[in-house]
């Protein structure tokens, strides 16, 4: 037992640290949001050629394989330095994948996609959410129904990230219309450029890239099943799990940089003659966001083990979701406040980190949800 | 990042377990209980931390020179956890502060007396810091200490001296330079209760405890009662409160009422009705959440003493999450259980009428040892560097 970074951990830290310091400063964060793909590809191909893509993808695919706590690192950093490109809708999609190819369990396109998604040379994402904003198995009801070798879809798909500029999306579908649970949902590869497919950006909170996507009549072919038919919750699961909890990472990874920018103008900004870091009102504001965005780090890494050990994650990420939303943005807000009116200005940057960390929040199921995810957990009637 | 103990670690943890079920009778808890309200270390208690200390498990973690085994200091958090895991209400806070002061600062003299008594429990250390004019501002002490022949003379008030009816030595501060800085002219004597001059009256607490007013009237120690150097006391101390708070005695004090909350709305009939509620399952879930960051939080401050790092704020980050955390756990079960939660004891009592002592307990978590505020202003003058007024 030893809860701080080792070695290794530290040297990821930072490595990812050191090179988002020197390549992505704010105006490159800034950038996206008026650029229409809403992705800056230069540092998604640095990204790729420092094999960050593939950081935690098995080795025959050219990854590197480190334990899933060492990408929740990465996921960390990467939050910290808001870095402008769909690294969480591609690792998710990618670590399922091999979580599929791995188990034998899924047609062949998967499995030739991930070489190519560890040299970022294919970009995927993945399509889950559906009118409810929660995350459990029911919100799936986009239709797939059989078609010779295949499937053909119909309904829509909310808030998909990077959806247009990608070149595959893995899309939850239902295949058994009869079940509205854990059952009858499987995981299908979909090219979206495919005949029947539309979408439309979505302006959010972030100023990132998310779409609604419809899909009428859209074939897909078996070739592109991943999982098993009506068996995809097996594989869902835990790719949730590990969405939550590189989605808390990335919150961590913002959060406490804003709030170390917050500690920074506390100690220079002067009011009433004193720099207002020596009010013990500032202070113990402070003290709490440490304390706060520090509970909300270990609780991530805690599930992140959990997921690197294969131990059962469901409860692990659970807490961390619902105490990193809700903590996080209650730093965020203190952060906000300490700063005063430049808070609300859109050329000062702090707005930069509370916009994205509070969109982060918000996605990936609700914290009231993931309470009940908690409380079944601990056996409650 | 590692979360989990090792194999060897879950050995010791079965050895302790074991030890718990065969040794701690219900009598033995119901002396200690009785022992915490006020009527002193019974027998079955001595015989008890004698049996503790015959296994080695009373500063395991020491030198082997000074009674210890030089064990894992992870054992020792596993052991004070099933200790406290059990409801086994036994203090070693002594163990966790005073004796590596005596360790590090003591005399030859000292450590080969006092380290081998405390693994036996033959001594005991109430702690005597508070005064009626401050505890929080523990450096501006008024009791006096002064160089007369061959010892000092020492004559003050300490107020909330815990355990000062039955325990063998203060572990107490006093000034020994009135002209110095504040911090600079404290030093720390280890003096038994019996000598001449020394008066103890209790103050009842409303968790059905006691604490005490120690009064000092012309005590008498020699130079030897002395624990490091003369005006050097405030150093020794600062840092064995800081360690003191954490470690898993303390962060068992802060999750205790929420484990207790959770199994009488898991096991008990009327709380398995009461738990259907999807509120209250959403509020217990929330409770277990941040429970969960209290445990952490033990255990990121003992990742970092373990590797000889004195944390700079992480323990009283801890200090304060936890207690404030068992403060909303007894104010949400409150909630929960309604007008049950007040029945102090009786047939109707939920657990005993355990609800509302813990209700009491928690308020004073979050002063005693350092109160939250202090903890908040040490966070951002050590943890975050923020200016002085």
């Amino acid at each position: 037992m030893d809860v701080l970074l080792n070695d290794d951990e530290e040297m990821i830290r930072d490595g990812v640290r050191r090179f988002f310091t020197a390549e992505c400063d704010t105006d490159r964060v800034r950038a996206i949001e008026d650029d229409e793909a809403r992705t800056d590809p230069e540092l998604w191909r640095q990204l790729a050629e420092l094999g960050w893509l593939g950081l935690a993808l098995p080795s025959i695919y050219g990854g590197s394989e480190v334990p899933f706590t060492q990408l929740t690192l990465l996921f960390e950093e990467a939050g910290r330095a808001l870095a402008p490109v769909p690294l969480h809708p591609h690792m998710v999609a990618a670590l399922t994948l091999a979580e599929a190819v791995q188990r034998d369990d899924c047609g062949t396109l998967a499995e030739s996609l991930l070489s190519d998604a560890c040299l970022g040379e294919s970009l995927l994402t993945w399509a889950w959410n559906e009118r409810l904003p929660n995350m459990g198995p029911e919100v799936v009801t986009l239709g797939a129904v059989a078609d010779g070798n295949g499937w053909r879809l119909q309904g829509s798909k909310q808030m998909v990230e990077a959806f247009e500029i990608a070149d595959y999306c893995l899309v939850a579908a239902r295949t058994d219309a009869s079940q509205t649970g854990d059952g009858g949902i499987t995981l299908l590869l979909v090219e979206p450029g495919a005949v029947g497919i539309s979408s439309n950006a979505q302006r959010t909170l972030a100023g990132d890239r998310q779409s609604e996507v419809r899909f009428d009549n859209v074939y897909v072919d078996g070739d592109a099943l991943v999982g098993r038919v009506d068996a995809g919750w097996a594989l869902a699961r835990p790719m949730l799990e590990r969405a939550m909890v590189l989605n808390c990472a990335m919150i961590v990874g913002a959060t406490r940089r804003a709030a170390e920018r917050a500690f920074d103008y506390a100690r220079e900004r002067v009011a009433f003659g004193h720099p207002i870091g020596s009010f013990q009102a500032i202070q113990h504001t402070c003290a709490d966001m440490i304390t706060w965005v520090d509970g909300a780090e270990l609780l991530t890494r805690e599930a992140a083990w959990h997921i690197a050990q294969g131990m059962d994650a469901a409860l692990a990420a659970a807490a961390a979701k619902s105490f990193t939303n809700e903590r996080c943005q209650m730093v965020l807000r203190e952060a906000n406040q300490i700063h005063g009116g430049y808070a609300q200005v859109y050329e000062f940057d702090q707005q930069l980190w509370y916009r994205r960390a509070a969109a982060w929040s918000m996605r990936l199921g609700t914290s009231a949800e993931h309470r009940r995810t908690v409380a079944r957990a601990l056996d409650l009637p | 990042m590692d979360f989990g103990f090792s194999v060897e670690n879950e050995a010791f943890r079965a050895e302790v377990r074991a030890f718990i079920t065969d040794n701690v009778s219900p009598e033995i808890v119901q002396e200690m209980k009785d022992g915490a309200r006020g009527a002193g270390i019974g027998p079955l208690t001595r015989q008890l931390i004698l049996k503790i200390g015959e296994r080695g498990w009373i500063g395991m973690s020491w030198p082997k020179e000074y009674g210890g085994r030089e064990a894992d200091i992870i054992d020792q958090y596993i052991f004070e956890e099933e200790l406290a895991r059990a409801r086994v209400p036994l203090n070693l806070g002594n163990f966790i502060e005073q004796a590596p002061a005596i360790m590090k600062a003591g005399t030859e003299a000292q450590k080969k007396y006092f380290l081998p008594r405390l693994v036996k429990g033959e001594v005991t250390f109430a702690l005597g810091y508070s005064e009626p004019s401050g505890g929080t501002d523990l450096a501006s002490l008024k009791t006096r200490a002064v160089e007369e022949g061959d010892g000092y003379v020492i004559n003050g008030q300490k107020v909330f001296t815990t355990r000062a009816e039955s325990s063998s030595h203060i572990y107490l501060m006093a000034r020994t330079d009135p002209d110095a800085p504040k911090h600079k002219g404290i030093s720390i004597f280890l003096v038994p209760m019996d000598t001449p001059g020394i008066t103890v009256r209790p103050l009842w607490t409303l968790p059905g405890g006691r604490t005490n007013e120690v009064f000092l009237e012309d005590v008498r120690v020699p130079k030897d009662a002395m624990l490091g150097e003369k005006n050097g006391g405030w150093n020794i101390g600062a840092s064995a409160l800081n360690l003191g708070r954490a470690g898993a005695r303390r962060y068992c004090i802060y999750v205790s009422p929420f484990e207790d909350l959770l199994k009488y709305l898991q096991t008990d009939d009327l709380g398995r009705e009461i738990a259907k509620d999807p509120v209250t399952q959403d509020k217990v879930a929330k409770l277990y959440c941040e429970a969960q960051v209290a445990r952490l939080f033990t255990m990121r401050s003992l990742s970092m003493v373990r590797r000889g790092q004195n944390p700079p704020y992480e323990i009283s980050s801890e200090k304060i999450w936890g207690p404030e955390f068992q403060v909303r756990t007894t104010e949400a079960a409150s909630q929960i259980l309604g007008a049950y939660h007040q029945l102090w004891d009786g047939a109707g009592a939920p657990d005993d009428g355990n609800f509302p002592r813990q209700y009491v307990n928690a308020m004073v978590s979050t002063f005693g040892h350092g109160s939250t505020q202090v903890m908040r202003t040490a966070i951002a003058r050590r943890g975050l560097d923020l200016p002085r007024e």
